[in-house]
C-alpha cells in the first residue's frame, strides 16, 4: 500500500483497528449502562438492557473487555505516545493551529501532541476505570474508606472520558475531514498525511 | 406532619435485649446460628436478620468494669447518605413523619447505600435486597409505636414528636447526640460519656468521597459534558474544520503532488 503509485498511506492495521472498535462498542454500553447509575435522569436507561440488575451485569462485563481492549491498543502505541520533541511544544504554543483559519505548519509524528496526550489521557483512564471497577464490583467486599474513594475516582474519570471523548469524536470527523478513513479502511490520504503528519509521511516514504 | 423520632436513653438500658427480639418477632426475621464470643452481645453487628442491636461496651477501670450499652439502628438521618447514593427513585425513602424506610421491589442490589451511610448500617439479604431499620413504618402509620419501643420495658427507647422529645430531654438537663447533625438525626441519644466512647462519630457527616462524587462531580460532570459538545460545535462554525484541499498543496513543495483522480 506504501508504493508511490498509491493515493494512500497504510495508517492503521487490522488488529488495531478490531481493537478500537471493540473499546468503541464496550465504552458505549459502559456509558449507558454507567449512566443509569450516575444520576437518577437516566435511570431509564437501564430499559435497554433488560432492567437495571441485568445492565449492571452488563456493565461488568463490557468493563473488562473495554479494559483489555483499550490497554492492549495503548501499549501497542506505548513507544509513539510517550516520545516528545520541539514540534510538540510548538503545537502546544499554537494549540495545534486549532485556534486559527490559517493553516499552521507545526511537523508532526504519526501521533500529533494532542492525540499522544489524550492517548496517555486515555491509559491513565483505562487503568483508574478497571482498577475502582474492580473494587466497587462487590461494594462491600472491600473497606468502605477504599470503595467510597473508588467509587469517587469512577464518577470523575467517567466525567472526563465524557468530556475527552466529545472532542475526540469531533477532531476526528467533523473538525478534520479525511482522518475517519484511517480507523474504518485502515489508510489515509497522502494529502491527509502531508497536512497532519508530514514528519511520520516522509518516513514512510522512505520506507 | 410534625417530624417525629426515636429518643434513645442508653442510661435506662439494662440490655435485657427485648427490642432485638421484638424487632425480629415483628419484622418475621429469621434466627441466626451465631458463636460464643465470651460476651453477651450477641451477634456482633447489625446483621440482615437483625435491625437493632444491643453493643456492650465494656471496660475495666481498676478493679472496676464499666458496662455501656449502646443501641445501634438506622439514625434515619435527615440529609440521608443511604438515600443520596441511591440511582433508585423510592428504593430508600424518608416517610412522612421524617423516618428512613425501604421499598425492596424498587432496589436494584447495586450495594451502595452501606458506602454512602455515615453509620454503616444498611444490610442486604439472600435477595441481595436492602434491609435495616424502617421506623416500622407499617406500626407508625397505623398510629402504633415502633414494636423495640413497645417491648422496652424501662422507656430506653422511646418514639414521638422529636421536637417535643429534645425539649424533655433538655429540660432534663441531659445532652442529646444527633439534635442537628445531617439535618437532623430521627435516633437521638442520651448518652453517659463521649460518642466515640460508644463507636460513633463525635460530628457524623455523609462521608468526603460521597460528599465529592454526588453533590460535586456529579453536577460538574453534567455540565462538562455539554460544555464540551458546546465548544466543539462552536468550534466548527468559528474557525471551522481542517479541509485538506487548503493544507495538502503547502506541503507539496518538498514532496510529490497528489495523483489526480486516482
Ligand atoms: C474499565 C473497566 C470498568 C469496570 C471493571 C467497571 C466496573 C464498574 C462497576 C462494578 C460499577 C458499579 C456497578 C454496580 O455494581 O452498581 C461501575 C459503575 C459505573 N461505571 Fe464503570 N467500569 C469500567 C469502566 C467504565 C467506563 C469506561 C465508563 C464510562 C466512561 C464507566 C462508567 C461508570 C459509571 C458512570 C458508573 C456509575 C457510578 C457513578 O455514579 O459514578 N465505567 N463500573
Ligand atoms: S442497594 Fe438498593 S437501596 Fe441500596 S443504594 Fe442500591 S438500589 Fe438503593
Ligand atoms: S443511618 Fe445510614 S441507613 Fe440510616 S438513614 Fe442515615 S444514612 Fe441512611
Ligand atoms: S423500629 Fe421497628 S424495624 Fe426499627 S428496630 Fe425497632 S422494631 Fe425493628
Amino acid at each position: 500500500m506504501n508504493n508511490s503509485m498509491s493515493r494512500y498511506v497504510e495508517r492503521f492495521n487490522v488488529v488495531e483497528r478490531v481493537l478500537h472498535w471493540t473499546l468503541v462498542v464496550a465504552f458505549f454500553i459502559l456509558v449507558f449502562t454507567g449512566l443509569g447509575l450516575y444520576a437518577r435522569t437516566f435511570f431509564g436507561y437501564f430499559d435497554f438492557f433488560g432492567g437495571p440488575q441485568q445492565g449492571i451485569l452488563f456493565h461488568k462485563w463490557a468493563g473488562v473487555v473495554f479494559f483489555t481492549s483499550s490497554l492492549l491498543l495503548a501499549l501497542s502505541h506505548l513507544k509513539e505516545l510517550f516520545t516528545f520533541d520541539q514540534d510538540d511544544v510548538l503545537w502546544l504554543k499554537k494549540l495545534g493551529g486549532y485556534l486559527s483559519k490559517e493553516h499552521e505548519d507545526i511537523p508532526q509524528g504519526k501521533f500529533n501532541c494532542g492525540q499522544k496526550l489524550f492517548g496517555i489521557f486515555s491509559l491513565v483512564g483505562t487503568l483508574v476505570m478497571g482498577i475502582t471497577g474492580i473494587i466497587i464490583w462487590d461494594p462491600a467486599a472491600f473497606g468502605r474508606g477504599l470503595t467510597q474513594f473508588s467509587l469517587m475516582l469512577h464518577a470523575l474519570f467517567f466525567t472526563l472520558f465524557m468530556m475527552g471523548v466529545v472532542v475526540h469524536i469531533y477532531l476526528t470527523t467533523l473538525g478534520n475531514p479525511g482522518t475517519i478513513s484511517s480507523m474504518l479502511y485502515g489508510h489515509v490520504t497522502k494529502t491527509w498525511a502531508k497536512a497532519h503528519a508530514v514528519k511520520w509521511y516522509r518516513k514512510v516514504q522512505k520506507g | 406532619m410534625a417530624r417525629k423520632a426515636f429518643l434513645i436513653d442508653m442510661s435506662r438500658c439494662i440490655a435485657c435485649r427485648s427490642c432485638q427480639v421484638a424487632c425480629k418477632q415483628w419484622n418475621k426475621l429469621e434466627p441466626e446460628a451465631t458463636v460464643n464470643r465470651g460476651s453477651y452481645e450477641n451477634p456482633p453487628q447489625l446483621t440482615p436478620q437483625l435491625y437493632n442491636q444491643i453493643q456492650f461496651i465494656e471496660q475495666g477501670q481498676g478493679d472496676e468494669l464499666r458496662w455501656l450499652f449502646m443501641n445501634q439502628r438506622c439514625m434515619h438521618c435527615g440529609d440521608a447518605g443511604c438515600i443520596k447514593v441511591c440511582p433508585s427513585a423510592g428504593a430508600l425513602y424518608h416517610t412522612p413523619e421524617g423516618m428512613v424506610a425501604f421499598n425492596q421491589d424498587k432496589c436494584i442490589e447495586c450495594h451502595y447505600c452501606v458506602n454512602g451511610c455515615p453509620f454503616d448500617v444498611p444490610r442486604y439479604d439472600r435477595k441481595k435486597k436492602v434491609t435495616k431499620c424502617h421506623a416500622c413504618v407499617d406500626r407508625i402509620a397505623n398510629g402504633l409505636v415502633p414494636a423495640c419501643v413497645k417491648a422496652c420495658p424501662t422507656q430506653t427507647l422511646r418514639f414521638g414528636d422529636r421536637d417535643a422529645l429534645i425539649a424533655e430531654a433538655k429540660a432534663a438537663g441531659k445532652t442529646v447526640y444527633g439534635e442537628s447533625e445531617l439535618k437532623g438525626l430521627g435516633a437521638v441519644y442520651i448518652l453517659e460519656d463521649a460518642p466515640q466512647t460508644y463507636n460513633l462519630p463525635a460530628k457524623p457527616a455523609i462521608p468526603a468521597s460521597i460528599f465529592l462524587w454526588k453533590d460535586v462531580i456529579k453536577p460538574l460532570g453534567i455540565l462538562g459534558f455539554w460544555g464540551a459538545m458546546g465548544a466543539a460545535l462552536l468550534h466548527y462554525v468559528t474557525f471551522g474544520p481542517k479541509k485538506l484541499d487548503e493544507y495538502g498543496r503547502r506541503h507539496d513543495d518538498d514532496l510529490n503532488p497528489p495523483e489526480k483522480g486516482a
